[in-house]
């Protein structure tokens, strides 16, 4: 039996090599497979299959997940990607992601024989926080630089979405420079400094 | 056949805002031409009641403005985001030139309001010494005017803009009118008690800021309200928080019945009448039609920011002016200045490590120019301050750009960190005869219009600047009460790109003599009795300061002048 701990098979080729997958259109739904802890997007998005879009949402999920605080999937971090594949990303960046997808795909296969949305919960998270390590320890490659780029704007929707500003506030009234953590709280619950 | 007006105003920026308030107000028709689109205030453009998660793209712009060169001046900058981009101009759509190895930075902002909508809104006084400089050490062309002639414009400016500020007392810094200033944080006021202790000339002050926080009579009659502390002026503001074209200056013209507006309207030339000898108005051409129109007026205000109004007088050939109008000294695009920097310093503040602050501070602390005076054995003249700031306590970062992932990692992001102070060098360039803006010979823009070309760069005076700020900053963080500090300068065999402070100033400066300056002490064209430049082209020097309120000050003083003088009809 294979350990996949630090063991996956990301090979050179896999690492440096790309392929180009095509796909296409919108809405999501989902069930989650329960024996898997997977989150089935059952619709293609607007740009991504609902494939891609399982995988994508697996992947922000265990980058950034549920604990006390909202995850990835909470903060609704993948539609908005999908939607912005649109309105933000040039083909370069879309053939990025998708190419990621594919080698990741790869990589589960060449590690475990089998695709990466088969894998069990602890499998996939083992194998994206080993592509993680990898990513920046080796920044040079094209594997590593779409990870990166995926990874950076799946953190940029996360930390600009509304879960994840709870205390956010859009008119705060004024500035108080000196406050206590007592203050500070009143102030958030009361959703303006005054 | 052209129209006619009494005045015509180039440019509807913070000055253009200023001359057609002040025109009209005085009774004059009044003709207001703007380069860029129409922007309504509060209108669809701005962007401020957006939370992030509601600005398109999470506030990042588009990745195809890279791919198509878009942009390209200003895409690091951190004020061009998504919420912010429709307030600049994009370099591709409207180039300019300068040598490879020195470029230039013109930030501009194509649309009605100009740049009035999107400045840094520091307003700080020039003080006595700032006027008087030039004359004591000998660079550049003497001031004609002194602290004195604009004191009462300043007042008068504050008043209607409102700047919230602290009353400090300072010689070189003076106060005005002011409204409530804005609470400096905890670690601020530490930095600053310390600095007072420990130096007789140095101050870490609240900066001055045309955000208001007692909105007047004057400011409520016209929409404005105070101020929310939210710091997204660069969107545009519905409250009318902050001092723009778009809030005050347009709003009070247009109550008139005396302005006539017009947008996507590019001054060519100002048309020069050789039997009269005088401006008699001015050639468009309009950017979506390429038509061609004239308009006629008495008066003339060029207020087009100072390379635009630079290169309007560069184009305005006639016979009698072959070199662009009022441009018989030569002077015309010389003399080009802008604040540099060189110098980027961070400590932190130990302790208070149970105190925070909240609500967005719409400015930040300044360190005034301490270096009037050729002392402790410095090599240059002139002199620095620093814009700074420890307005919040840091966050710790995410996992972005980063190795980590999972719950462990997102617990430790964006927790309080410890309070640092941040402080940028803001340097005074000396007037070089030959920092010089000029029309390129071949190339020209999407209308036809030739490019400016602009050759400007610091010197060793601005280098021994850098070198002596470095060690103070470094002195003044330690004095402050910081501990690891850091001190960041630029090599000095790197180009220090002039305008990126976006304070370009100067190519038309003012002076006494017409064989050495382009403008007399009213702003007013020594060649040309009825033309003005009253926006940064007209400086003679640049300071320390922040410069837009300076500009504002010359711009009420030069149509005060004007208006008595066409009253009396004699323009």
């Amino acid at each position: 039996m294979r350990t996949f701990s630090s063991e996956f098979i990301i090979s050179r080729r896999v690492f440096i090599g790309s392929a180009m997958v095509l796909v296409a259109a919108p809405i999501l739904a989902g069930t989650t497979n329960t024996e898997k802890e997977l989150l089935v997007i059952s619709n293609s998005g607007q740009f991504f299959s609902a494939e891609h879009m399982t995988m994508l949402a697996d992947i922000a999920e265990i980058m950034i997940p549920l604990s006390d605080t909202a995850g990835a999937t909470d903060a609704h971090v993948i539609p908005v990607l999908d939607a912005m594949m649109l309105t933000w990303a040039v083909a370069g960046t879309k053939k990025q992601f998708l190419q990621l997808l594919v080698k990741l795909n790869e990589i589960a296969k060449a590690s475990f024989q089998t695709h990466y949305l088969n894998l069990g919960k602890d499998k996939r998270v083992a194998l994206v926080s080993h592509l993680d390590k990898r990513a920046f320890a080796n920044q040079t490659s094209e594997l590593s630089k779409s990870y990166r780029k995926l990874k950076k704007i799946i953190f940029h929707i996360y930390y600009t979405s509304e879960p994840a500003n709870p205390d956010f506030m859009l008119i705060p009234g004024t500035y108080r420079g000196c406050v206590t953590q007592a203050e500070l709280d009143t102030f958030n619950a009361r959703g303006r400094v005054s | 056949m052209a129209q006619e007006y009494d005045v015509i105003v180039v440019g509807s920026g913070i000055t253009g805002g200023w001359a057609a308030k002040e025109f009209t107000e005085k009774g004059f028709k009044t003709l207001v031409i703007e380069r860029g689109r129409n922007v309504e205030h509060r209108g669809s453009e701005y962007t401020d009641m957006q939370a992030p998660w509601q600005i398109e793209n999470r506030n990042l712009v588009p990745e195809d403005f890279d791919e198509q060169g878009r942009y390209q001046l200003i895409k690091q900058k951190g004020y061009f985001k998504g919420a912010t981009k429709q307030f600049f101009a994009d370099d591709k759509e409207h180039p300019y030139s300068y040598p490879d190895a020195r470029p230039f930075k013109w930030v501009r902002s194509y649309q009605l309001g100009g740049r009035s909508v999107t400045w840094g809104r520091q307003s700080l006084r020039w003080g006595p010494k700032d006027f008087v400089a030039n004359k004591k050490d000998g660079n550049g062309v003497p001031w004609p005017i002194g602290y004195e002639d604009l004191a009462p414009w300043y007042d008068y400016v504050e008043s209607f803009i409102g700047v919230s500020a602290n009353r400090d007392g300072l010689e070189d810094l003076p106060d005005g009118v002011f409204q409530k200033p804005w609470e400096m944080s905890c670690a601020e006021k530490v930095i600053a008690k310390n600095l007072r202790k420990a130096y007789s000339d140095r101050r870490l002050i609240i900066g001055r800021a045309a955000n208001i926080t007692e909105p007047t009579a004057e400011q409520m009659k016209l929409g404005r309200g105070q101020c929310q502390a939210r710091a997204y002026c660069k969107r545009g503001c519905t409250f009318g928080g902050y001092f723009s074209s778009l809030s005050a200056t347009l709003p009070a013209a247009n109550n008139t019945g005396n302005l006539t507006l017009i947008t996507n309207a590019i001054v060519e030339r100002v048309d020069y009448d050789e039997k009269l000898g005088r401006a008699s108005g001015v050639s468009i051409i309009d950017t979506l039609s390429k038509e061609k129109r004239s308009y006629k007026a008495r008066v003339v205000f060029l207020c087009a920011s100072a390379l635009g109004s630079v290169q309007i007088l560069l184009n305005s050939k006639s016979a009698t002016f072959p070199n662009g109008i009022a441009n018989s000294s030569g002077v015309v695009g010389r003399y080009i200045m802008d604040h540099f920097s060189g110098v980027l310093a961070d400590g932190i503040v130990p302790g208070l490590d149970d105190k925070f602050a909240t609500g967005r501070r719409p400015i930040a602390t300044y360190i005034p120019n301490y270096r009037h005076e050729n002392k402790d054995g410095v090599e240059f003249v002139r002199g620095y301050g620093f814009q700074a700031t420890a307005q919040h306590r840091t966050k710790t970062p995410t996992h972005a750009n980063k190795a980590g992932i999972g719950v462990d990692v997102k617990e430790v992001a964006n927790q309080p960190g410890p309070w640092k102070f941040r402080a940028i060098m803001y340097g005074e360039m000396l007037p070089y005869f030959d920092n010089v803006a000029s029309l390129h010979p071949t190339k020209t823009d999407q209308w036809g219009i030739p490019q400016l070309h602009i050759d400007a760069r610091v010197r060793d005076n601005e280098r021994k600047m850098i070198r002596q700020a470095a060690k103070d900053i470094g002195e003044i963080l330690d004095v402050g009460g910081c501990v690891d500090i850091n001190v960041n300068t630029t090599p000095e065999d790197r180009h220090i790109a002039i305008g990126d402070r976006i304070h370009e100033m100067g190519g038309a400066c003012m002076g006494n003599d017409p064989n050495t300056s382009v403008l007399n002490k009213w702003a007013q064209a020594h060649d040309v009795d009825n033309l003005f430049v009253t926006d940064g082209a007209c400086m003679s020097s640049c300071a320390t300061q922040n410069p837009s309120l300076t500009y504002m000050a010359i711009t009420v003083r030069a149509a005060d002048y004007a208006a008595k003088l066409m009253q009396k009809g004699s323009l």
